[in-house]
């Protein structure tokens, strides 16, 4: 027991810091502790690492030509603080302008009145056939299955998302989803599923015949459904950004458009969604602008617009004053790019619809997660986010706040524990193990850690015990 | 309860209205010409043309319409026509289906203001009515003025009409439609135009 070690030993502020890890609820942790083979080798890890890396200096390049790229920082992270504290008078402004603009606008609290209220809305115009463009809010709230099994054809038409919902899997990652699938994959995916010729590889090729395949379903769409990156409360508009195209076809092809907007994306004003969308596409992927930015106001002419404002947990969130700086996130990715642990596991790893360190803050929100132990807590990701969410820290404070341990961490606490407050014990563990260590070396990549061990190695023993080398170093300083 | 009720609860007993808004942020003062804009727009695909004196425009743009078409359909926006002179194109129909532009191979549209650090134009409702016509088209080609060019996109959102938010939409376009979600390989075309060009005319 505690009691038996002096009080005020470090050894003992230790045990104890130990022992309230032990405290906690252990849940399974789906990163590499758990050992699951997510990316299948050595070399799918260091391709998904320098894919992502790769982005990584893209937005380094492009902050590095905006002579106001940290003021913007600091002005994005005020303008969401203000919004989200404000954030009952934007939601309704944003509805009484969304209104006059001619807009239909609902409240979600949960995911479950998100799936009830879009349902409805495609059921009352018997819908059948929907266009969607990216949303991680619908990931979020599992909108795709919940209206595939109402019978409703639900298409994602970001080539990316396309991808992994041929290959019934979900994003891994925010704005690549599929960047953990190489051509030759896509290529004998969209064979299979879309009768693309068989052995197509040629990224041009692919492309230009998910284009045709899609390009016929947005003509026959009778709803599109969208996320949204941005409502601007000023003026009742929705902001959409994409690449591709397919977020502006989808809405201006079919005559009704759902689009889900989680209640953090409220800015004021457009001159202040103009500064979030200054560093969203540099964050993201390097641009200094994404191909298409619409601002929409109202429903286009003869065609109807809802707009389904969702909860789903934010303001738990917005009531933490420790957590509420995570809901400023604008879902560029970039924390993901330059996590050592997303880049090296992938998104899947993560087990949830957002992964990376922005994903890990959000996670414990909804369930006990061990996701905020998966960091190493380097802060790279807390140097690159445009809105300065304090990322590493964030999850320090779920560690602290809601523990998760995974179980592994869990066992090999309680093991350092006991030890701890036994000295003799200690001292002769220590003696076993420098006797053991080349055995242990050996048998750890059998073992059940062996998953675990393939990327780490146990360190050579120095072959004394650290007492004796701190007493050798001490005689040493003294001479 | 309604779900409008519950969701302003929740928000309303976690705010605490305390948080100002910050001071302006100051005039980033970045480059407005039209070559820093060309350049923007060459880096994301797109290319620039001019600028040309008014009188030269049409003819510039209608030579590159037809080349791009191949035969295929030149649809013009009704508030870019004045700007072309007559000749071998149709002007959209007021009150035209999407679905009408299909098989469009080039659109022509007027542009309202442009961003130069992105190279990006942006139009409204007034200028592209047939908004589904700029992404069905095969290829896209944008008229603008290039005394309309601000250095920022923020100065640029300044610089629009009181009332541009009074149409349906308003729509930033910085280059052709494009994707990297196969191994990082930028192809153009993803589902919107796979080609796009501004010409630029100077009074």
């Amino acid at each position: 027991m505690i009691g038996s070690s002096t009080p005020s030993s470090s050894v003992t502020r230790f045990a104890n810091r130990i022992r309230a890890i032990l405290s906690c609820r252990p849940v399974v942790l789906p990163l590499d502790l758990q050992a699951r083979a997510v990316l299948p080798d050595d070399e799918a890890v260091a391709r998904h690492d320098a894919s992502v890396w790769a982005l990584r200096r893209k937005r380094d390049a492009a902050a590095a030509a905006v002579p106001d790229f940290e003021a913007l920082r600091e002005r994005a992270a005020a303008i969401k603080d203000h919004a989200l504290d404000h954030l009952d008078v934007y939601l309704e402004r944003f509805e009484a302008r969304a209104r006059e603009a001619g807009a239909v606008v609902h409240w979600a609290e949960d995911a479950a009145a998100l799936r009830g209220i879009a349902s409805r809305l495609l059921a009352e115009r018997r819908v059948e056939r929907v266009v969607k463009s990216k949303s991680m809010l619908t990931e979020e709230c599992a909108l795709n299955p919940h209206l595939e099994a109402r019978g409703i054809e639900v298409v994602d038409t970001d080539l990316g998302e396309r991808i992994v919902q041929l290959g019934g899997e979900p994003p891994s990652h925010l704005i690549v989803p599929a960047i953990h699938r190489t051509r030759a994959e896509i290529g004998a995916l969209f064979h299979h599923r879309m009768g693309s010729p068989e052995g197509e590889t040629d990224p041009e090729r692919l492309m230009a015949h998910a284009r045709g395949d899609l390009r016929r379903r947005f003509l026959r769409a009778q709803a599109g459904i969208t996320g949204v990156n941005f409502a601007v409360a000023e003026t009742g508009s929705l902001v959409i950004v994409t690449n591709e195209g397919n977020a502006d076809l989808g809405t201006s092809l079919p005559p009704l458009h759902v689009a889900c907007v989680g209640i953090e994306k409220l800015v004021p004003t457009l001159d202040d969604a103009a500064v979030l969308l200054r560093l969203l596409a540099r964050s993201a992927t390097g641009q200094a602008a994404s191909a298409y930015t619409s601002v929409l106001t109202g429903p286009r002419p003869g065609g109807e617009l809802h707009v389904i404002l969702v909860d789903n947990g934010r303001s738990r969130l917005l009531a933490s004053p420790g957590h509420r700086r995570a809901l400023r996130c604008i879902r560029c990715g970039a924390c993901l790019n330059t996590c050592p642990v997303y880049r090296r596991a992938g998104g899947h790893a993560y087990g949830g619809a957002v992964g990376g360190p922005i994903g890990s803050v959000l996670a414990p929100l909804r369930e006990a997660s061990a996701l905020p132990y998966a960091s190493s807590l380097c802060g790279s990701c807390t140097a690159v986010c445009p809105v300065r969410i304090d990322l590493h820290e964030q999850l320090l404070a779920w560690r602290r706040e809601a523990p998760a341990a995974p179980p592994g961490l869990l066992h090999g606490a309680r093991v350092a524990a006991a030890l701890m407050e036994r000295p003799r014990l200690y001292r002769a563990a220590g003696r076993a193990a420098r006797l053991l260590w080349p055995l242990l070396r050996r048998a750890g990549r059998r073992g059940p850690a062996a998953a675990w061990l393939r990327a780490r190695e146990l360190p050579p023993h120095p072959g004394a015990r650290f007492g004796a080398l701190f007493a050798r170093r001490a005689r040493e300083g003294r001479r | 309860m309604t779900g409008r009720e519950r969701v302003l609860d929740a928000v309303r007993s976690a705010v605490r209205h305390s948080v100002s808004m910050p001071g302006a942020h100051p005039a980033p003062a970045l480059d407005g010409s039209f070559p820093t804009f060309a350049a923007r727009l060459a880096e994301a695909g797109g290319e620039a043309h001019g600028p040309f004196a008014p009188d030269a425009l049409g003819a510039a743009v209608l030579a590159h319409a037809r080349t791009w078409s191949a035969g295929g359909r030149i649809v013009v926006e009704p508030d870019a026509a004045p700007l072309l002179g007559p000749g071998g194109y149709e002007v959209a129909a007021p009150g035209a289906r999407p679905h009408d532009f299909t098989d469009v191979g080039v659109a022509i549209a007027r542009g309202a203001v442009a961003a130069a650090e992105s190279g990006s134009v942006a139009l409204t409702g007034r200028e592209a009515p047939d908004r589904a016509l700029l992404f069905l088209a095969e290829r896209v080609i944008l008229l603008l003025d290039a005394a309309r060019i601000a250095g920022d996109l923020g100065s640029a959102f300044r610089a629009l009409a009181p009332d541009a938010l009074r149409f349906h939409h308003l729509t930033w376009i910085s280059g052709p439609s494009k994707t990297a979600d196969i191994e990082q390989t930028l192809v153009h075309g993803a589902h919107g135009p796979r080609a796009l060009a501004v010409f630029a005319w100077r009074a």
